[in-house]
């Protein structure tokens, strides 16, 4: 074609091609094209030595000795700074300081980092919650901020991240006011003389707030991107983003670091999208401080400024008792805790562009499965910015109540994740495969001792089993039920869960006794119950076999029949109690503890909030009022034990850990274990996404991919929890418009909507792209004929009258019946049943179908047929012979 | 554009003509790309009632980049955090009382707003009474013998009262358990404003004093379970141990928990449930604060919906309301943050009204969309660099509106009358609750599938025909394709056998083909073989 290209046409063709190019780049340079954030863009690591420094006069008797520490010995510590004063000084502490950030670059809003250091001073009074104010009363922690600017003093003033540019949710994490002896920054080593008067930082404080002349205040106003100064002396002089108990946690964090100085934390980073005030994005630079707090320096023998924590190191302060202020994340911003700062400077990615709230076109509203929520979101806007495209839109919904919408031509498509059978058989719906995802057990664990977060988790279908059956009695209450009394209370207190996950504490709570789950119908549910009834060790428990160590299923649940795709609450039990809040609120105990919600993102935000829906908490508002039963509070960080389902999609948006699950065991089911070997657990990846997607078997167009846990069974590599969406749609009778649109969705979804990153159109963390190559190459191509098919709408309508009245060949078939026996437990002899009768008895069956046997009956009608055709045709050809 | 290239026949010239095109319409897209607002992340608390709507909406605008976090904490709850600066702004049900029950303080605490409607729906009554092992999803109740179940004075499912409302089919014997909301409810005060203004003397002794409260009062000793939240409300009933059980929710969550809901006895004797287009006739009759001068603007007094003689009206129908930080000081807004909440609303009470009825609520007719506006303008009057430019109705895509007509609801004119067997004395009429019809058609005839022996005497019959509403809506839409009962059968809607397979019709269609082939080509295959033989033979002769 190119051969003949004239030159005219070239020229205008090359004009045409440069305008575009012209009108591109003039645009503002807001293009959505941003790569995938995670995988270590831009890691950043740092080494510093961090020094306390007491001036040399004979200390005052210390209440405890600094806790001995190898790094004390550090032959190469030295104060990095030069002391102003002339009174000799001893560095009683110095270590070497490193800290560590996964990724810094192209950061979206609320992306998270993970940040690791070691060499901080061991932390003790760890807080339940250790963010934003609430992690104030801690001693020695890792004071963790985002600060607008960077950290160079090369750059000009304005560019410079400083106190006044870091954000804190609240005011009494930035300015202080506390009795004249007690100031103790007044006797910073480091400070300058200003800091060292009564009144310092900010001292022109408006009228709104009231200060004590006598008491010793600091004031470390906020500066506002915009330049605006909050002078941050009371709550009503914070910017508008602070807030105590907003839904947007603070993400600031006092973090605790272990005996040996080591930790880690995942941090929040916000865009100016959540944080105007601050105003990080693409154009303002920003910059991670992190704090190590050694304790201030001082150049006076003052006694509070000298002191040492009081809490051991790796203690827990649940209390909330007071700490020394002199070794608290209360005055970071005094020079010397500031002068040993760690600064990670980041980038932020350009805003995705968005879809105009004034496009007037109406959206097309696909319904369905939750599991593609975060495709959705990403993919949404790559449609509306596209005037050659339609208006997309995701109506979340269950699968069920989704698919019949298409059938009845209320929907023009619906997400499903199996096939189901069409209500109508004249209804011809085709199953494109649109994403490769799925659902995994999502946890939030601390370890033992302050040692941080779990991060790995090996769960067999017998545990899953245990805790959706109800099968843990959760407390005293719960161990009330008939025939549970030797059951273990929650799951990390049971010999098996132990067994496979070392290490962990043994505090009996209720929301360990449990998995957050979905109370209405997913094919979520339906996915993850096959796997239970596939797993000999979970059926059995099931069916009432007690496991190894005498622990039996909840006689509620005994022989429950599974897969189901909504997980029923069948505990009746009111268990007895002496307490007047029970006593006033009998309920079903293990409803209450169980207490699954609609929706498999509330079960995320559960998760990251480690907030279990548990709800049993008793509560009045005042002793003549009656009491209510609700949800128990958030569970606090060094303790927190939660379980949740949640979506492939949701774990990576939200950076939950997800647990490894069993896949294959040479354990025998009744045999006790003392640890996972003979067991394969597999966690959700790439290769064991793809190692699973590969066993799946093309059933047609007008099916979903076969892809059972049985099947999975038999490649251990597999991950069971693998899910293949289909966007499903009519393939005969859908409106025109309608079927364009779909079928365009289809194609764009599995081509540029499964290259992966963060940018608009692109296929989130997740899920597994669809390509035409390597294991989804079957998908790709299904999805492919679909999409034709879709939009086609040519396909032959069923018949069923005309098939009824076709002359039935049976007779022949038996007789040429294969051995080739089909695996279902339905009869293969389906010729016979075929089209039933009509009948007044009123008796429910449901239609018993047998995919193997369908199969089946066309071979055998064409070997009756050959057989048949092959009779007469073999005595043709002998007679011709013999001719 | 795209399919011009695709069609064009393989020469040069018209090859590139269509290349030129195409980079040309690239050109177009490029350059009208609008202006994007800057936005910013806001944060809201409150309902659970109208949760659902408000989550996919949410949803909805994160493509046009807005960010939404909203926690569904209770009405009450959110009307606090409201007050206290908190959040930006709160979703509730019911107004700032003053004083909650516990005499603490219910106002706004300085914090200028305004009162916005954001959906309408019913307040259903969800149940789970078991028969023989099925479930009875037909249930009908008046409004006096709710009360008295809340109440505690009809606790049996037998009560000849329960009997009389269901013209004389009495369910077996079984303790009623009434579930409540223990957590601070926008639905609990609408429920108890209900029974406060239509049933004062079953309801005031057991409150004892009179007006609404938006936490339930539960008696000890009483069988009354509290649970906290909506969602908590549809567990216990959908448990196991949940026979006998009724509770109250918005009407969208039996509706995505496929359980049954209560047909209310309206004033004029026929039992409806909270349809979309039940609840929008109702609301025709709800009292709404007209004086934009008042605290109190857009609020409404809905005495008039619980009596209204519309023998389609659900009486316990209702509105949502945002709580609008309207200050031009507000501590906590900026104007990026009025502008995502003016776009996040102007979206949702415009084209958001649209799926309202597939997720069983009811949209707002147009002349609440209408002041809703003008309350949402207030942000931009607090703040002049918030741009409200060409956000009015007309740019609504909703199928709704009567265009030219601010005053009608579209669904209240065109919603479909009861059936005759929905009336007191006649009935029942058999079919399945609880499944949000989303045509009128399907509002009309709801699911059914067979009639038995007991109920549905009127079912196949259509008594309401005549009087249905003459307008079709759903232009060109099928009629609806009877369904099959999910999972297990109902009492009142019998089973009946499957008369054919899709797996069937597979393998006939396969057959007919088939045979179809041996049938048109054995006789000329053999005719033309026995013909060749012939002329062999002759030639061999």
């Amino acid at each position: 074609m190119s051969a003949i290209v004239r030159p005219r046409e070239l020229a205008s063709l090359v004009l045409a091609g440069l305008l575009v190019v012209l009108m591109v780049t003039t645009d503002g340079g807001s293009a959505s094209a941003v790569g995938p954030a995670s995988g270590g863009e831009g890691a950043f690591s740092k080494t510093r030595t961090i020094t306390r420094v007491l001036a040399a006069t004979p200390a005052p008797e210390e209440t405890s000795p600094s806790p001995t520490d190898p790094t004390d010995d550090d032959p190469t510590a030295e104060p990095t700074d030069d002391p102003t004063d002339d009174t000799p000084q001893d560095v009683v502490d110095s270590r070497q300081f490193t800290l560590t950030v996964d990724h810094t670059l192209n950061l979206r809003g609320r992306e998270r980092v993970k940040i690791d250091w070691s060499g901080a001073h061991p932390s003790g009074a760890r807080a339940a919650n250790p963010y934003g104010e609430n992690g104030l009363n801690q001693e020695y922690p890792v004071v963790i901020m985002q600060c607008r600017g960077i950290d160079d003093p090369s750059l000009p003033e304005a560019q410079r991240l400083k106190p006044e540019t870091c954000w804190t949710s609240t005011r009494q994490q930035r300015s202080q006011s506390t009795d004249a002896v007690l100031g103790v920054w007044r006797h910073d080593l480091k400070a300058t003389k200003a800091d060292r008067e009564l009144k310092s930082g900010l001292t022109d404080l408006p009228k709104e707030c009231v200060d004590t002349k006598s008491d010793a205040t600091h004031t470390t106003p906020f500066v506002a991107a915009n330049g605006k100064v909050y002078a941050a002396c009371s709550a009503d002089t914070m910017p508008p983003e602070a807030a105590v108990g907003a839904a947007l946690p603070p993400a600031e964090v006092s973090a605790y670091s272990d005996a040996d100085g080591k930790g880690s934390v995942n941090f929040e980073v916000r865009s100016s999208a959540e944080n105007e005030s601050l105003g990080c994005s693409d154009k303002v630079p920003c910059s991670i401080v992190a704090v190590p707090i050694m304790g201030i320096s001082c150049y006076d023998d003052n006694y509070d400024c000298r002191r040492e924590g009081r809490f051991e190191a790796g203690s827990s302060n649940f209390a909330n008792e007071g700490v020394v202020p002199a070794v608290s994340p209360l005055y970071w911003w005094s020079a010397s805790n500031w002068d040993n700062r760690v600064s990670v400077p980041l980038t932020f990615g350009l805003p995705p562009d968005a879809c105009a709230v004034l496009d007037k076109r109406p959206p097309t509203a696909f319904y369905g499965s939750e599991l593609m929520n975060q495709a959705s979101l990403q993919w949404a806007p790559a449609y509306c910015l596209n005037q050659q495209r339609f208006k997309f839109q995701h109506n979340r919904m269950g699968d069920d109540p989704a698919f019949v919408l298409v059938e009845n031509g209320q929907a023009p498509a619906a997400f499903v994740s199996g096939a189901r059978e069409a209500e109508s058989t004249t209804e011809r719906i085709g199953y494109a495969p649109t994403a490769v995802t799925g659902f995994a057990v999502g946890f939030t664990i601390d370890e033992p001792g302050n040692a941080g977060e779990r991060q790995q988790l090996n769960l067999n279908a017998r545990l899953i089993a245990k805790l959706l059956t109800q099968s843990y009695t959760g407390s005293s209450r719960g161990q009330q039920h008939p025939g549970m009394e030797a059951n273990p209370m929650s799951l990390n207190v049971d010999p098996e869960f132990n067994a496979l996950n070392p290490g962990l504490d043994r505090i009996q709570r209720e929301a360990a006794a449990t998995v957050l789950s979905l109370s209405e119908s997913s094919d979520v549910i339906s996915s993850l119950t096959s796997y239970l009834n596939a797993d000999p060790e979970a059926k059995q428990f099931i069916k009432g076999a007690r496991d190894p160590w005498g622990m039996v299923v909840n006689p509620s649940y005994k022989g429950l029949k599974l897969p189901v795709s909504e997980f029923p609450l069948r505990d009746t039990f009111v268990p007895t109690s002496g307490l007047e809040c029970y006593q006033q609120n009998p309920a079903p105990y293990f409803s209450q503890l169980a207490a699954p919600v609609n929706s498999i993102t509330k079960i995320a935000s559960a998760l990251l909030d480690a907030w279990p829906n548990v709800q049993t908490k008793c509560d009045r508002a005042s002793a003549s009022d009656p009491f209510k039963v609700g949800r128990i509070d958030r569970q606090g960080v060094g303790t927190r034990f939660m379980l949740g389902i949640v979506s492939l999609g949701d774990a990576d948006r939200y950076g939950l850990r997800t647990a490894s699950l069993q896949t294959a065991s040479s354990v025998g089911p009744s045999s006790p274990f003392i640890d996972g070997s003979g067991r394969t657990f597999v966690a959700p990846t790439t290769s064991s996404i793809s190692a699973a997607v590969k066993l799946a078997k093309d059933k047609g167009s007008r099916s979903a991919f076969q892809m059972t846990q049985d099947m999975l069974r038999k490649q251990p590599a597999a991950y069971p929890g693998t899910m293949i969406v289909y966007t499903t749609a009519k393939i005969r009778g859908l409106d025109k418009e309608d079927a364009a649109k779909v079928s365009a969705f289809i194609k764009i979804a599995t081509s540029e909507g499964q290259v992966p990153g963060s940018g608009n159109g692109k296929l989130p963390g997740g899920f597994l792209p669809i390509v035409k190559t390597g294991a989804t190459a079957k998908l790709w191509a299904s999805a492919q004929r679909v999409a034709t098919l879709v939009a086609a709408q040519k396909e032959a309508a069923a018949k069923p009258e005309a098939t009824k009245g076709a002359p039935k060949p049976a007779p022949a078939a038996p007789a040429a019946a294969p051995v080739d026996a089909p695996q279902d437990d339905a009869p293969a002899a389906a010729a016979g049943e075929g089209a039933a009768t009509a009948t007044d008895d009123i008796v429910a069956t449901s239609a018993q179908s047998s995919g193997a046997a369908g199969a089946l009956f066309p071979v055998l009608i064409a070997l009756a047929l050959l057989a048949g055709l092959g009779g007469p045709a073999t005595r043709v050809v002998h007679l011709w012979r013999n001719r | 554009m795209n399919t011009s290239v695709q069609s064009t026949r393989p020469r040069t010239r018209a090859t590139l003509t269509a290349l030129v095109a195409l980079l040309s319409s690239a050109l177009l897209i490029t350059s009208a790309r609008p202006a994007q607002a800057a936005y910013a992340q806001i944060e809201g608390s409150g309902s659970t009632w109208s949760q659902g709507i408000v989550a996919q909406w949410i949803s909805d605008v994160d493509a046009n980049g807005m960010q939404i976090a909203y926690n569904g904490a209770g009405s009450s709850q959110g009307r606090k955090d409201f007050a206290s600066n908190v959040t930006d702004f709160g979703i509730t049900e019911i107004p700032y009382q003053g004083k909650d029950e516990y005499g603490a303080v219910d106002t706004a605490g300085g914090r200028e707003f305004a009162y916005m409607p954001i959906v309408a729906g019913g307040t259903a009554f969800t149940y789970q009474i078991k028969v023989g092992g099925k479930p009875v999803k037909d249930l009908r109740l008046s409004g006096d013998t709710i009360a008295k179940i809340f109440t505690n004075k009809i606790t049996n499912w037998n009560d000849p009262a329960i009997t009389k409302d269901n013209n004389g089919r009495k369910l077996p014997s079984l303790t009623i358990v009434p579930v409540v909301r223990s957590d601070g409810s926008g639905t609990t005060a609408q429920f108890t404003a209900w029974l406060d203004k239509q049933f004062p003397s079953i309801w005031q002794p057991y409150f004892g004093k009179s007006g609404l409260t938006s936490y339930y009062p539960k008696k000890s000793g009483s069988k009354t379970i509290g649970a906290a939240g909506s969602d908590q409300v549809m567990n216990t009933i959908a448990s196991s141990s949940g026979n006998g059980t009724i509770g109250y929710v918005e009407y969208s969550y039996p509706v995505n928990k496929k359980y049954p809901v209560v047909k209310l006895l309206n004033k004029s004797g026929y039992f409806v449930e909270p349809t979309q287009y039940n609840v929008a006739v109702a609301l025709t009759k709800a009292k709404i604060n007209n004086d934009p001068a008042s605290q109190q603007y857009l609020t409404s007094i809905l005495d008039g919906v619980y009596t209204s003689t519309d023998p389609r009206a659900y009486p316990l129908s209702s509105y949502s309301y945002m709580l609008l930080p309207t200050g031009a000081k507000d501590q906590r807004m900026t104007t990026a943050k009025r502008q995502t909440l003016t776009d996040f609303m102007f979206y949702s009470l415009c084209q958001g009204q649209s799926k309202a009825g597939p997720y069983g609520y009811s949209p707002l007719p147009l002349n609440l969309v209408q002041a809703g506006f003008d309350q949402l303008k207030k942000l931009s009057v607090a703040d002049p660099a918030v741009d409200f430019k060409d956000r009015d109705v007309t740019q609504c895509n909703n199928p709704t509106f009567v265009a030219g007509d601010l005053t009608k609801n579209k669904l209240a004119e065109i919603a479909p009358q009861p059936q005759a067997c929905d009336k007191v004395g006649a009935g029942p009429c058999g079919t399945e609750t609880g499944t949000a019809p989303t045509t009128t058609d399907e509002a009309k005839n709801p699911k059914s599938s067979g009639s038995s022996a007991q109920a549905a005497p009127a079912s196949g019959a259509d008594p309401a025909a005549g009087e249905a509403a003459p307008v079709d809506p759903d232009t060109g839409a099928a009629a609806p394709v009877a369904q099959a009962v999910a999972g297990e059968g109902s009492v009142a809607v019998p089973t009946e056998l499957a008369s054919g397979r899709p797996g069937d019709a597979k393998v006939f269609g396969a057959l007919a083909v088939v045979e179809l082939i041996v049938i048109i080509l054995a006789p000329g295959v053999g005719a033309v073989y026995f013909r060749r033989r012939a002329r062999r033979r002759l030639g061999a002769s």
